[in-house]
Parts: C-alpha cells; structure tokens; sequence
C-alpha cells in the first residue's frame, strides 16, 4: 500500500482516538461507563448499533459471500437487516423501559432470579467471544493486505490482530459506552460513504448491476479450490438440482433445507445479540428505543443493497482487470479472487488506486473496531455489574465498579485474541469460503436459540417463570451447540442445515421454557414489573423533562406557565 | 419562531398535570393489544421472508425469469426488495404501536380503554 493510502488509514483511526478521548466519561458512574447516561438521540443511537452491527462480516463478509456463491450469499445480507424486524416488534421498547444495564441484568431482575442472570451471563459470553474471533481473524487479513508487513518480528497476521483487539479495548477502557456511541456512529457514517463511494465510482465507470447479473448467471459459477497442491478453479456443487450452480439462481451453497436453515437462524439471532440489546438501554425512552430500530432498518438496509451490488461488481469486474495488474493477479486464481473477503478491498483498488484501497481498508478497520467495541462493552456489563457488583463486591464504590468493567474488558479481548492467534485463515477459507459471515452465522445461531426466545417469552408471556427461564437458555445453547459440533463433522447435506441449528434449538428453547414455566410457580409482584414493561409513565415522564429542558421552563412552583412567555 | 400566543399556550400545555402512573388495567389492556399487534405483523414479516425462497422451489419463473433488463424477480426481491418491504413494515408497525400507547395510556380525564376499541 502507497504511503498516501497508509496516511489516510492512520488519520482516520487517530481521528477516532481523539472523539474518544473528548468524549469519555468524566464522572466514574457505572451508568455513565456503560449506559452513556441513558441520552442517547434516536438518530445518534440508530448509526451507532448500525456502527456496531455492520462487522467485518458485513463489510467484507457480506460482499465476499455475494461474490463467492451469488443469490445463495445474498441471504447473509437479507437475513442480517431481517433480524431488527423481531427486534422492533418484540424488544425495543419493553427492553428499555425496564432500563437495566445489560441483557443478563434485564433477565435476572424480571425473573427475580440470580441463577438465571449468572446462566444467562454464561450465554451472553459465549456468544460475545463466538462474535469477537472472526472479528480478531479479519483484523489480521486485511492488515496483510493493507500494510503486509508485520511489528515486532511478528507476522502480518498476527500484528494485525494484536493491533486491533489491544486499540480497540484501550478505546473502551477509556471511552466506556459514551465514548464508543459517538465513535460507533461515526464510524458507520464513514462506512456507508465508502460504500457509496465506490457504488458511485463503479457505477460511474459504466457498471450495469442487472446486465452483470444476467451476464454471470449465464455460465456455471466457479471458486478456487487448491487440488494436487495447485489452485484452480473447480464448479461448485449444486445442491438443488443436477445442472451446473450459477450465480443468481440458488444451490451454490445451501440446499432447500439450508435456505431456510440460514434465513431463520439470522432473522432470529438478532434479538439476543447482547452488544445490540445493550444499546437500547441507552435510549431515553421506550418510544425512542422503537423509533432508533426503524432508523437502523432503513440505514442497515441501504448499507446492505450497496455491499450486494459491489459483491456483484467485483465478481463481474475483476477478471477483465487482472491483464497489466501483477498486484491482482497475486491474489486470484484465473480471475477469481482465492479469498473472497478481498472483493471490496480489491475492487477498492481497482476504482480508486491506492487512494481507493485506503477508503475500503480504513471502512473495514472501522468496522472491526466498532463492533470489537460493542462486543467488548457488553462482556464488560455482564460480567462487572453482573457477576461484580451483584456477587463479588455487592458494596463496590462506583469508581471500584468500573474499575471492574474495564478488568472485564481486557479479559475478554485477551480471551478471543489467543484463538485467533492460532488460528490459520488460508485454512479456514478451504473449509469455509467467505468464513467470516460463516462463523458471525454461529454467533446468530446461538444468540437465537439460547437468548431470543427466552427475552421474547419473558417480555410477553406473564406466566413465564425463573425456572423456565433458565431451562430455555440451557436447552437452547446445548441444543446450537451440540449441533454446531455435528454439523462441522457432517457432510454437505446435514452439515449446512446444523450449522444454522436455530429453526430447531429456537423452538426447543421456547418448549422448555413454557413446558417448565407451567410447572412451576409465577413469581410474586408481577403487576408492578408489568407496569414497569409496558407502561409508559416513565416515557411520558421523559418526554415532559426534555420538553421542558428545550423550551427552557422552569419548574418551580407557579411561574411554569409565565416564565417562557416573557 | 412562535409568537408570545404560541409559547404561552406551549407553556400551558407543559403546565397540565401529568399522570404519575398507569394503573394494572390499563397497562394490561395495552400489553394485549400491543402483543396482537406484534405477533399480526411478525407472521406477515415470517411469511413474506420466507416466500421469496420458497418460491424458487415451486416456481420456475420465480429464478429463471428475467426483468429489470436481466435480474431474475428471486433476485431482485432478495437483493432490493426485502429491504424496502423491512422497512415499510417497520413504519407501520411502530407507527401503530405509538399511536395504541398513547391512546390507552397517560390520558388522566379518559377512562381505561373507554372510547377505542382494541384492534
């Protein structure tokens, strides 16, 4: 990469080190540390949970599935922006108004239960280090790409993602939930004008979206594959009828099972992430926290529809490019591209030169370092507050609190960044190609199974129980991952249907919870928590206290209704 | 800017007493209503989602046809389509959810539930 491109890349991630800097807490408040002081704007809110949402495996995961397996890609991009739809329907607004710090802390005060906040801590752990090492992994390859060269005797690999995981927790360490809301939403606004940058340029350059779809789709799509130690280009296997795959029909990937599989496992993981629940806890009101998730439907799936198009830009235009580029022809195998994850950085590079290459490489660190943050953040609220404060130190100060919750921080990256290091990604693109929205897949699929429909059911279902509570969660996370192990030992057919086990752990979570919540007895004092779900004296309350701080009125007894006026 | 008229009226509207709380019924009527809503929309959302892979099983058309200059309808709706369709359903769904808390909750002179029947 050219010296200019690198410049940009640093400018960029210094410029994110100073909003964090500016904008750390400056009280040492738990609520401030992790909740931002619950003054989160709605349109601040939605493009920081897009900031932390849209990964690596959106930003380079969504357009290297696209461009390796066509319409069957597609799905990751759909199903991603699919999950806010049960998120708005059923979690927002509840979620918010019972305004606890984190999604463990919600679970255990609704259920009055410590077993079920510590099991549903076990949960969301699991879940956030599943989410954290494809990110720690794409860390490493785009800093290959980017800069190629590694620090310290180390690989480039390697220093890839040391640097990220070690920048990105001091950020968090410092900037807590207040510091990582500014930058996250900037951070997505940089993201979405990468991408439409370079839409535009392709577009630009005479690129038609339907032409290349139809052009591709006229012959049978093929990927690099490494037989007799060389790589060449082998079709795919369709895995829904006899005739050659192509690129706008389905069975590149998945079978009818699989489909189905892949859609329901994201349009449900969503609801349990732990890193997005948490951000709605930093709304001022339910009303806001449901206003935030339309926003982020309406900016999620515009950043999906470009990262869709420039998947299918990469694929139509990089062939004809490689002839006279010796840096291209590196990294493809008769004009394919052996890591689809490089589409957009190489596309980038195509477009724009290194200039171009800088904008996508420095999208795609922001996108890992935003949702590292995210994830790294929630980690820190359930196991501080939630294992800290309510178990080990129930006297804590708040200084001592969030003195906990940056520990927890660092624990977690270290936890994620160890497997990662060990990780060989050359290999896990044979077995998994485009393995980065792969492997966020299973993050889904255990979010969806073992969280979803025990928040669901605790939301909406009075009669759910502590008990119940906990069975689901077990029953759920065991079932994902029982069949996660399955799948990975099966072949094609069964494999790809256990590999996104939600459609059968979802229901088994929720049977559990309703067949044990029935045999047991409902907790005492429900109206008063109901009150406090789905009533909305607490929002009116909030609304009258901004009103009344925007108009400048005071409050004090008799002059409310003159003072403005005069 | 609004005149003296308008920001005293503002002022006045502030000044109204506000209801402390929900009362138990009230807040029940609504959860019910609110998770009709809910459910309603959510088997739309399933439904829909779930046809546009569906349909490529059963309809040959479906991903072979071509419009649009030369993108099969599959992947047309898969790639544009569903986003729209997300976020219109989004809209409606949160415009209703809004518009049935306001009108069962917080109203101090209203009866619970008197006047609007639950859809």
């Amino acid at each position: 990469m050219s010296n200019a491109g690198l410049a940009m890349c640093v400018a960029i991630l210094a410029a994110t080190v100073g909003l964090v800097v500016l904008l750390r807490p400056r009280r040492a408040s738990t609520l401030d540390f992790y909740l931002a002081g619950q003054r989160v704007g709605v349109v601040t809110n939605a493009c920081a949970i897009c900031g932390d949402y849209l990964s690596a495996a959106s930003f380079l995961g969504v357009a290297a599935a696209v461009y390796a397996f066509g319409l069957d890609g597609v799905w990751y991009a759909t199903g991603f922006t699919a999950g806010f739809v049960p998120v708005l329907l059923f979690v927002a607004a509840p979620l918010r108004r019972f305004g606890k710090f984190s999604l463990a802390d919600f679970l255990g005060r609704r259920f009055d239960s410590e077993a079920v906040r510590l099991v549903a801590v076990g949960v969301v752990q699991l879940v956030v280090l599943s989410y954290l090492l494809p990110q720690a992994i794409a860390s490493g390859l785009t800093w290959e790409l980017l800069v190629g060269q590694g620090l310290a005797g180390l690989s480039p690999y390697a220093t890839g993602v040391l640097f990220a995981t070690v920048s990105v927790t001091g950020l968090v360490v410092v900037g807590g939930m207040r510091g990582a809301t500014w930058t996250q939403a900037v951070q997505f606004l940089f993201k979405l004008a990468a991408l439409t940058w370079l839409a535009a340029a392709v577009l630009g350059g005479g690129f038609s979206y339907s032409r290349a779809v139809a052009d591709l789709d006229a012959q049978p799509l093929a990927n690099p594959q490494v037989v007799d130690g060389t790589s060449q280009l082998v079709i795919a296997d369709n895995r829904l009828s006899d005739e050659d795959p192509t690129f706008a029909e389905p069975g590149a990937r998945y079978g009818a099972a699989g489909q189905f599989a892949l859609v329901v496992t994201l349009m449900f993981g969503t609801a349990g992430l732990p890193h997005i629940t948490n951000r709605y806890f930093t709304s001022p009101s339910g009303k806001a926290a449901r206003t935030t998730t339309v926003w982020v439907l309406g900016l999620a799936g515009a950043f999906y529809g470009l990262a869709v198009l420039l998947g299918v830009a990469a694929r139509d235009l990089l062939p004809g490019a490689v002839p006279g580029r010796p840096w291209l022809a590196a990294l493809t195998t008769d004009g394919v591209l052996r890591v689809p994850e490089h589409a957009l950085l190489a596309l980038g590079r195509l477009v724009g030169g290194e200039i171009g290459l800088g904008v996508v490489a420095s999208g795609a660190l922001l996108a890992l370092m935003s949702t590292i943050a995210g994830l790294l953040l929630a980690a820190a609220a359930s196991l501080g507050h939630d294992v800290y404060e309510r178990h080990l130190n129930p006297r804590a100060t708040p200084s001592q609190a969030v003195r906990a919750g940056r520990l927890a921080t660092g624990v977690i990256a270290l936890a994620a960044t160890l497997p990662a290091l060990a990780v060989r990604p050359e290999a896990l693109s044979t077995v998994f190609p485009s393995f980065t929205a792969t492997m966020v897949t299973w993050a889904f699929a255990l979010a969806g199974s073992a969280l979803t429909p025990v928040v669901v059911l605790a939301i909406w279902w009075p009669r759910a129980t502590a008990a119940g509570a906990a069975a689901g969660m077990l029953t759920g996370a065991v079932t994902a991952i029982g069949a996660l192990v399955g799948g990975l030992t099966s072949g094609p057919g069964a494999g790809e249907v256990l590999l996104t086990p939600t459609f059968l752990a979802a229901p088994a979570a929720a049977l559990a919870v309703i067949g044990v919540s029935l045999r047991t007895q409902v907790p005492q004092g429900l109206d008063a928590l109901w009150l406090r779900l789905h009533g909305t004296a607490a929002d009116r309350r909030a609304e009258r206290l901004a009103l009344l701080t925007i108009r400048g009125v005071r409050v004090d007894a008799g002059a409310e209704a003159e003072a403005p006026a005069r | 800017m609004p005149g003296s008229r308008g920001r005293r009226a503002a002022a006045l509207d502030l000044a109204r007493p506000l209801p402390l709380a929900d009362t138990a019924a009230e807040v029940d009527a609504t959860f019910r209503t609110e998770r009709r809503i809910a459910v309603g929309y959510f088997v739309v959302f399933v439904v829909a989602t779930l046809a546009v892979p569906a349909l490529t099983l059963v309809l040959d058309w479906w991903s072979e046809g071509r419009v649009l200059g030369g993108m099969s309808p599959a992947f047309l709706m898969t790639a544009v389509g569903l986003y729209v369709f997300f976020f219109a359903l989004a809209v409606a769904a949160a415009s209703l959810a809004s518009t049935v808390e306001d009108r069962m909750l917080g109203e101090p002179e209203a009866d619970a539930g008197a006047g609007w029947d639950p859809p």
